[in-house]
């Protein structure tokens, strides 16, 4: 049991190495925020193109369609893979252009932005399906109504339909979050020293897995309470569905 | 009573064709729904419909403001061709001068009794918030609701959210009101109020088509009523001709059978 305490729990290891740690986790943080944010617009984008009324905009259906279900279906390892092994070629080859070959925002490494592309990427097609549940969730007489009164597809879904939707889709998309949050940690593999990265780095040098824990925890601290704030809205949400139809 | 004398105002004010229908068919697959419809509505005519369910009389109303779109015929409002057998390019201009009240409400539950009636005047009709507002409490004030104009549909009964519907399609200022069995989903306590709205609205010269179950009130109200089964028109006709003197076997069995109880 000592063993076991002095292999996972190492707090003097932990505390050496608490900085770095808490470094590689603040670049954890800044992924997420920058992935899921993004997600969460790229997601809605797409599911509203995926609504996209009438024949003529049925080719816009079909290639959303495309995208979400092949972006679902690649491991997103491999996404990034992809990004990372593909963007720098092309931008050193003058394909494409620097911003996006070779981002380097806020002088924060590209390794970093092609995260989270492929979080972005991944994530929106995730985000996609649960707005377009969403989306359907809402009864076909709210739209009737709207386009009774004259307002067209796109004023209806503004105005009427999205917001009704996007009540019914924040627990959803907060667990989409959270598994957007430790999907930030394959973003290790192209060198990012986020905190699995640095927790991996440390443990080939000292041979003790405790700044891996400490990683572990810090994600805890984040992930427990999101998860806690997704019952608390399902509830929330489930009260108020049965006082609407009392 | 006074009955008469607005019956003889609208009469009065009457003359111009708003809506004409010609050979209006839907059809869903196989399924005729509708066939060869041909009716022309006069402006401050108010007129029910009545039929079996699934004679129609509903797709036929929806039809009319292109929420289902007909598989033939054509539209005419106002002398205005609105649809000749392929989808019109002028759909929301049309719809902003068909008002239509459902049996289900469909109020838009995130917004107050006042948003829902002010959305769609400033978004698609283009007036300002504050005029949109004051509008909104004075159709609200109309259908008896000054009280409930802060109010979210979930805090109100239902024939409350049916006149909030109704004060809606009228802020748009709209040529024809279409009311698709607006008191069927109501407890029984709280019909009269809506009809009394509806009723009200008759009188003001509103151009109205009723599909309804409601005989007491296609009897009292309508200038003229339509008896659909099968997808056509069996049978219309003022009502003391077609409630009271059906000439159709088809008319006075559903009559029968409504009466009954």
């Amino acid at each position: 049991m000592e063993q076991f305490f002095n292999t996972y729990f190492d707090f003097s290891l932990m505390g050496d190495y608490f900085g770095d740690v808490l470094e590689g986790f603040w670049w954890t943080i800044r992924l997420s925020i920058f992935g899921g944010v993004f997600a969460l617009i790229w997601g809605l984008i797409l599911a509203v193109l995926r609504q996209a009324p009438g024949k003529a905009l049925a080719p816009v259906r079909w290639v959303v369609i495309a995208y979400i279900d092949c972006l679902r279906g690649i491991p997103m390892l491999l996404t990034l893979l992809l990004i990372y092994g593909g963007l720098g070629t092309l931008q050193s080859e003058g394909t494409i252009p620097q911003w996006i070959g070779l981002p380097e925002y806020f002088g924060w490494p590209s390794y970093f932005w092609y995260g989270v592309m492929a979080l972005t990427l991944t994530y929106g097609a995730y985000m996609a399906e649960v707005y377009r549940a969403g989306i359907e969730s809402v009864p076909r007489g709210q739209m009737e109504a709207a386009r009774s009164l004259g307002m067209s597809h796109n004023q209806a879904m503004r105005f009427v339909i999205v917001p009704q939707a996007v009540r019914r889709v924040i627990p959803p998309l907060l667990n989409d979050y959270i598994a957007l949050m430790k999907d930030t940690s394959l973003v290790s593999v192209i060198s990012m020293p986020e905190v699995v990265r640095v927790g991996s780095d440390i443990y080939s040098t000292t041979f003790n897995p405790s700044a891996l824990t400490l990683g572990a925890i810090l994600f805890l601290v984040v992930t427990l309470p999101l998860a806690r704030l997704v019952d608390w809205q399902i509830k929330r949400q489930d009260e108020k569905f049965q006082r609407g139809l009392a | 009573m006074s009955d008469v004398s607005a019956e003889s105002t609208r009469q009065a004010s009457r003359g111009e064709t708003i809506l004409r229908i010609n050979n209006l068919r839907k059809v869903y697959g196989d399924l005729e729904v509708l066939r060869d419809i041909d009716l022309e509505i006069k402006k401050g005519e108010v007129i029910c419909v009545l039929g079996p369910s699934g004679s129609g009389k509903s797709t036929m109303l929806r039809c009319l403001n292109l929420l289902e779109m007909p598989s033939g015929g054509t539209l005419e409002l106002k002398g205005e061709t609105i649809f000749d057998g392929k989808r019109t390019e002028k759909l929301d201009e049309l719809r902003q001068d068909t008002g239509m009240v459902f049996q289900s409400f469909n109020l838009f539950p995130n917004m107050t009794a006042k948003q829902n009636v002010s959305i769609a005047q400033v978004r698609v009709r283009g007036r300002k918030k504050d005029d949109a507002d004051r509008r909104s409490v004075e159709e609200l004030t109309k259908v008896g609701l000054e009280a409930k104009v802060d109010e979210y549909p979930d805090r109100l009964s239902g024939g409350q959210q049916q006149r909030v519907a109704i004060a809606r399609a009228l802020a748009m200022d709209p040529e024809v009101m279409l009311f698709d069995e607006v008191t069927s989903a109501l407890d029984p306590e709280l019909v009269k109020g809506v009809l009394d709205v509806m009723r009200g609205l008759a009188d003001s010269g509103m151009t109205m088509i009723c599909v309804t179950h409601e005989i007491g009130f296609a009897k009292e109200v309508a200038d003229r009523v339509i008896f659909m089964d099968g997808g056509y028109i069996v049978e219309q006709g003022p009502p003391e001709e077609v409630l009271g003197n059906p000439r159709e076997e088809r008319t006075k069995q559903f009559l029968g059978l409504v009466l009954e109880h």
